[in-house]
């Protein structure tokens, strides 16, 4: 079996949580112990990729990340480097898509830290930064931790997106899904079933370290 | 004139409840009163930085920390008060003796005046250090929570109804930490409690609220015999709380002898030992007032004492009586005409055994 596409997935699903991770962490904290004004639009934008179709979401970035595009041609001028079809497009496409699965965690598991707790480490000197970094984010890590995994899981089963914004360039931007959408295309469903395992391997192993972390948050509550 | 420990004047306003209030206290144990719903910890919050108030003027030991007028707002973190809620909020991750550090390692070197070791001996918590705050009983995580406040050496500490939360049992333990923090470290006490008994217990000074509002600031005996008080203090239940030291441990019998002020009194269930400080609890209308020894009687407590002070409330009279402590009679107007009681009159107190409940167990693993 070709390893590519299985490395290349890891690689695109693990940088889309690399970028996710700090993103999240920062709009939950910004609108569960913050509450600042305007979190609910705040919050809807949040899980608006959840609502729109993938290839959309890939046109947008396409637009937006494209030679011609406000953040595509500046990075050509200043850089010369071009992100459309290329594996970080695919990978900026899954951050995308995956985001909202993950920010939404996060933000259940800090609202779950009881607010008392930060309230004393408050009064106790301790200001907002350390309090998050100190009490918060250490009383919510397993439910950060699944949060991340859901988010990773989402990344790795990435399609409408990705293939709108990074095509489907065996050896560069072929992913898992791409290369089963190509197998199938090609009526080859030996392979196209071989790699199709290869993603439910990955996501069952996933999804039950996701399930073991809330099952340990839990009890340790 | 010595400056006031601190000073509010506050308006907060929820939707259905608004809070109006100004007071000063000036140092010691003062506590804040009121019915549940009456805007107490609100006022305590207030203080603490935790609530906004719409308007108004915080000062904490001649600092303001809050005006609304010059539009100053001290966060919490910078008020330098010890804070203890209700049910401890002990952070969960941490040992005993990290919550203890907590705040101390965050206050400034030049800023601090109690040590932690100090603190850690005071409340008796050298043996606890290493454990996790899971497995700590109710007395014993209230304690490190004090611990933990007072180790940042605030100016104060506010403590949000320290032992509603409590096991009978280990109230009368954190009434007694409570007064040799004031006493042994100088660190003044305000505190929100629903209990005219432990006001009476452990306060010099309270303010009473009720619906948001200021009803009263007096002495505890004062403020308890306010009419606009009245309908909130609860007297039927109302228990004296006073300290004891175990002057005979319980015999065969079960019986054991306390020293209350300088009245000795029998008392069942009393599990500390010889020469041991204990707490007891005996409802005030429990105790029945004499002017002569009765005889052939069964209670076994029968005591001289001096009436101190008499304030009347409808159908009750509360007799503050001085036996070396106070205890609080509660007798009727027919019985005090009967008797011609007057103040400064000597007078025998009689209490049952069985109506002396010592607030005290042996130490024990939680359950």
């Amino acid at each position: 079996m070709d390893l590519d596409p299985i490395l290349l997935t890891l690689q695109v699903a693990i940088v889309a949580t690399l970028i996710n991770v700090p993103v999240a962490l920062a709009v939950s904290w910004l609108v569960v112990k913050r509450r600042v004004p305007g979190r609910i639009l705040i919050e809807a934008l949040v899980s608006l990729p959840l609502a729109l179709p993938p290839v959309a979401i890939g046109l947008f970035l396409l637009l937006l990340l494209g030679r011609e595009g406000p953040v595509g041609g500046v990075l050509d001028d200043l850089l010369g480097v071009e992100i459309v079809f290329t594996w970080v497009a695919a990978a900026i496409a899954s951050a995308v898509v995956s985001f909202p699965l993950m920010a939404r965690a996060i933000m259940v598991a800090m609202g779950e830290v009881d607010e008392r707790l930060e309230m004393s480490a408050r009064s106790l000197g301790a200001g907002p930064l350390r309090v998050t970094l100190t009490i918060t984010i250490p009383l919510a890590y397993r439910g950060i931790l699944a949060g991340l995994l859901l988010g990773f899981v989402r990344a790795l089963s990435e399609f409408g997106a990705t293939i709108t914004v990074a095509g489907n360039i065996p050896g560069r931007t072929q992913t898992l899904s791409l290369a089963i959408y190509q197998k199938v295309q090609t009526r080859d469903d030996d392979a196209a079933l071989a790699l199709a395992g290869v993603s439910v391997a990955l996501a069952v192993a996933t999804l039950l370290v996701h399930n073991w972390l809330l099952e340990r948050g839990r009890r340790a509550r | 004139m010595t400056m006031p420990m601190l000073s509010f004047s506050l308006t907060k306003r929820y939707p259905g409840f608004s809070l109006e209030c100004e007071a000063e206290f000036a140092s010691g144990r003062v506590a804040i009163f009121g019915p549940s719903g009456s805007g107490k910890t609100t006022i305590l919050n207030c203080v603490a930085g935790l609530t906004q108030p719409d308007d108004g003027e915080i000062r904490i030991a001649g600092e303001t920390v809050f005006s609304s007028e010059s539009w100053r707002n001290v966060p919490p973190e910078k008020r330098r008060i010890g804070y203890v809620f209700q049910d401890s909020a002990l952070f969960p991750h941490m040992s005993v003796r990290d919550n203890i550090l907590y705040g101390h390692r965050l206050t400034p070197a030049k800023r601090r005046t109690l040590e932690p070791e100090q603190v850690i001996d005071l409340l008796r918590l050298g043996a606890l250090l290493d454990r996790g705050v899971t497995g700590l009983s109710g007395g014993e995580r209230q304690r490190v929570a004090l611990a933990r406040a007072l180790a940042t050496s605030p100016d104060m500490l506010l403590l949000d109804e320290p032992l509603s939360a409590l096991d009978v049992a280990f109230r009368g333990t954190i009434i007694r930490y409570l007064k040799r923090i004031t006493r042994e470290l100088g660190t003044p006490i305000v505190y929100v409690s629903h209990s005219m008994s432990e006001v009476m217990a452990l306060a010099e000074d309270v303010l009473v609220v009720d619906g948001g509002q200021k009803v009263v600031q007096a002495v505890p005996s004062i403020a308890l015999a306010h009419p606009g008080v009245g309908a909130l203090a609860d007297y039927g239940t109302f228990e004296n709380l006073v300290d004891a030291v175990v002057e005979q441990e319980a015999r065969a019998d079960g019986l054991a002898m306390v020293r209350v002020g300088d009245v000795l009194l029998s008392a069942p269930d009393v599990y500390a030992g010889r020469g041991d400080e204990t707490t007891v609890s005996i409802r005030a209308a429990d105790i029945i007032l004499a002017l002569d020894v009765p005889s052939r009687i069964s209670a076994q407590n029968i005591v001289r004492g001096r009436v101190e002070e008499m304030h009347t409330l409808g159908p009750r009279v509360l007799v503050y009586v001085d036996v070396g402590a106070i205890l609080v009679v509660e007798i009727t107007p027919w019985a005090v005409a009967d008797l011609n009681l007057r103040e400064g009159q000597d007078v025998y107190l009689i209490i049952k055994s069985t109506s002396i409940l010592a607030l005290d167990r042996p130490n024990r693993p939680a359950g």
